[in-house]
């Protein structure tokens, strides 16, 4: 049974994720600040952010032949102004949402590499090509993580594992229950495909990346919706 | 029984030689890992890296997190050369 290791696993896309594994037959590890008590799938507690959490959380894993894929959910926005956005709010979407990627990414890569094959799938949002005013430090901490992904894919690639970025619009998660709907609806009918994404449609991307046929997918960002 | 000097040595030789198909006689313990005169390439270089993370375990009974922030701090000091590599794994405490 492969090992699917879900960052983000609380709540939102993370969880949608890690519940449509399991039901998949894949053994979940979903690692989360505070893990629900109502997962069927394994969890651990961790802070992404912090690098000693995640090598503590996941250590046996390392060596785990069974590990195939890391998905890497986890992430808090705060919609304001660069110029009234406090410092701490900044370092904490940075920390949690740019450096909890690489920090996850770090510590399960070598269980893929030993295997000689797997998938990571981090994710962006759609606000990096939209450039959407009022999020330029999420924006700026998923820049990075789409950075990140295509020279990762680089490095992994010799070991046969991909590398990838979704990139969602607006999805109905608690990552966006205090966006005001208007707000949502202006950046919906930007997109290509002018609808609101679901959770199944992120679900669908996931589940291509994951599969075998996608072994010459790397290094890319894919846009749900469309920019 | 832990492995001394010449033993971590003589397994890192094995690895670097299997992995660059050279033969094991050509490579010494001042053999450059890293950096300018390096014969591995990033990809060798990880799976070197897991290699001697297991040996470290199986055969030292010590921990080598080469992802830990000490041991990537100082990486290029102890990725120097296959003889930098073995000192700093037979350095490495037991784990209780």
């Amino acid at each position: 049974m492969d090992t699917v290791v879900v960052t983000g696993a609380s709540r939102g896309l993370g969880r949608f994720c890690a519940d449509e594994l399991h039901s998949r037959g894949y053994r979940v590890v979903g690692l989360g600040r505070t893990p629900p008590r109502d997962a069927a799938f394994e969890t651990r507690a961790v802070d992404v952010s912090d690098s000693k959490s995640v090598a503590a959380a996941v250590h046996d894993l390392r060596r785990d032949a069974s590990v195939y894929a890391l998905i890497n959910a986890a992430g808090i926005a705060s919609m304001n102004l660069v110029v009234t956005t406090p410092s701490e709010t900044v370092r904490r979407i940075i920390e949690t949402n740019l450096l909890g990627t690489i920090f996850c990414c770090q510590q399960i890569a070598p269980a893929l590499i030993r295997r000689g094959n797997g998938r990571i799938i981090n994710f962006s949002t759609l606000g990096v090509p939209l450039a959407i005013k009022g999020e330029a430090i999420y924006i700026a901490s998923k820049a990075g993580v789409e950075g990140f992904t295509r020279v990762f894919a680089r490095e992994l690639a010799p070991h046969g594992i991909t590398v990838n970025a979704i990139a969602p619009g607006p999805i109905d998660t608690a990552l966006l229950a205090k966006v005001p709907q208007d707000k949502v609806d202006a950046v919906v009918r930007q997109q290509i495909i002018p609808r609101q994404g679901t959770p199944q449609d992120v679900w669908n991307v996931v589940s291509m990346l994951l599969a075998p046929e996608s072994s010459m997918v790397s290094g890319q960002t894919l846009h749900v919706g469309g920019a | 029984m832990s492995a001394g000097y010449v033993e971590t040595e003589t397994f890192i030789r094995e690895e670097v030689a299997q992995l660059t198909g050279q033969a094991v006689g050509t490579i010494t313990g001042d053999t450059v890992l890293v950096g300018t005169g390096r014969v591995l390439d990033s990809a060798d270089l990880v799976m070197l890296l897991l290699s001697v993370e297991e040996f470290a375990r199986d055969s030292l009974g010590a921990r080598f997190d080469w992802t830990s922030d000490s041991a990537m701090s100082e990486a290029r000091s102890i990725l120097r050369s296959v003889g930098s590599l073995a000192r700093h794994l037979t350095e490495l405490p037991a784990e209780t």
